[in-house]
Parts: structure tokens; sequence; C-alpha cells
């Protein structure tokens, strides 16, 4: 079963990462990649993947022409992806260990961050959706 | 330069999605699929991924003894993702226009959803601590 595993917030929390220390920021990153090598030794890495900061962010709809129209106007509340992992797993239970990892990736000053990850099953193909 | 678009909703949205009919659903999942293999064929697809309903979805924190502590509680206005795409493009604007194709596949009775997609670069964990 593959599941992904997301980190988002809001513009304001991404702020708020911006100004962590340049010490702060590299043990995160550092945790970071020490983990997706855990994953990967482990057996359970599909896919990770980090986005571009939230003000970079455009909303596309098709004009009546076929022609995009962008839009870079999210409301406050809005949470932006800031990354994720798909991992392969056996149950729901080890993905949420997995997570709950990636939640104790190190903050401001070396504490676990705490982060919330939400988890999601990714659909093997459309009918897995019962519908 | 990669690309994600990424199609959200609420929980609202997905319970009509749910309630469309079969017919709808084929007919939008026909476009989807086309666009696909002309990603595809034009040498701009990465990747794509549906996730399972918002109502399985669960928030996980870790606690002081690594295990994790989960909960299904989100707020009404929560936008869950519903799937994406990656495409490898040259330019921000042909990521926009793909956006634009896939938020014409056609809604109920074939009209277009014209839901919107969001559009962001992806990039690599060094470049994102500058």
């Amino acid at each position: 079963m593959k599941y992904i595993l997301m980190m988002n917030g809001t513009k304001a929390q991404f702020s708020e990462y911006a100004k962590w220390s340049k010490k702060d920021m590299e043990a995160n990153v550092a945790f970071m990649r020490t983990f997706g090598k855990q994953l990967k030794d482990e057996g359970v890495f599909v896919a990770t993947e980090g986005l571009g900061w939230p003000d970079q962010a455009k909303l596309v709809r098709a004009g009546k022409d076929g022609a995009p129209i962008t839009d870079g106007v999210f409301p406050e509340s809005k949470e932006f992806l800031a990354g994720y992992w798909i991992v392969d797993v056996e149950s729901p239970e080890q993905a949420y260990k997995i997570a709950a990892r990636a939640s104790a990736a190190p903050g401001p000053g070396g504490a676990p961050g705490n982060f919330l990850i939400e988890v999601r099953q990714v659909l093997g193909s459309h009918s897995d959706l019962g519908l | 330069m990669k690309y994600i678009l990424l199609m959200s909703s609420t929980k609202a949205g997905v319970d009509s999605y749910v309630a469309w009919s079969k017919k709808d659903i084929d007919a939008h999942m026909a476009v989807l699929k086309s666009i696909n293999k002309e990603l595809t064929e034009s040498g701009d697809f990465v990747g794509t991924e549906g996730l399972a309903r918002p109502d399985q979805a669960i928030v996980v924190r870790g606690q002081r003894a690594g295990m994790p502590i989960t909960d299904g509680i989100f707020p009404e206005a929560k936008e869950f993702l519903l799937g994406y795409w990656i495409v490898d493009v040259k330019t921000p604007e042909r990521a926009y226009e793909i956006a634009s194709r896939i938020s014409v596949a056609p809604g109920p009775g074939g009209v277009p959803t014209n839901m919107p997609i969001e559009v962001r670069q992806i990039v690599s964990l060094s470049a994102k601590s500058q």
C-alpha cells in the first residue's frame, strides 16, 4: 500500500521558517537527507519532493479561449504543500510511524519540531475510490 | 524545470464529485487519461498520483516515545489534495498551459469543471534552504 506523507504550512508558517538561523535550517535539512536515506535502506521509499515557496504559487484556470488565466491570490488560511514523501508499506500504522519520525525533525534550537504530517493513501487506480 | 500541478478540494467539493453520474465521471477520467498520454508523448510527463478520499486523511505528530499520535479532525475549510501531476517543462507558461487543460476537463453534463489548479515549482532540498 502506498501512502503519501505531506508537510503543509500557511504563508505565516513559511515566514517563520525563513527566520530560522542558518544552523537550525542546516540541522533540519541534514535530518531530512538522513531520513530519506533511512527510508531507502528500509525498502519503503518511493519518492520525495520539496516545493518552491508559496509566494511563487499560481492558481490556474482556463479562459474562454482556452488560454490559461493565472492568479496568485490565496486566502490567508490557505495551507501550502511544502513537500512530501511517498512510502510503500504493509499497513497504515507503519505509515503513521514513519510520519511520526518526520514530525520529530529538528526545529529551532534543535528541539523536535513536532510538525503536523498529513497521511493519505495513494490510489493504485481510480476504481480504488469505489465510484 | 519541474512543476507540480495540484488539484485540491474541500470535503464538500469531494462529496459533490462523488455524486456525479457514472457517465460524467467516465468522461472526466477519459480526458485526464488522454492528457497524461499526450504529456508522455511530448516528453513533459514525470508522474501523477491520485489520493484516497479526505475522510481517510490522518494527521500525525510524533511524541516523546517516538510513537505516532494520530487525529482525523480538520477544519471545514481545509483543502485536501486530490491528486497531482509532475511535469518537466522549459517554462512556467508551459506548466500553466497544461494546468489550464486539466482545469477544463469535463464535469457534470460535459461542462468544463473550471477547477483551479495550483502550480508550484519543485525544488531540491538544498535550493529550498536558501
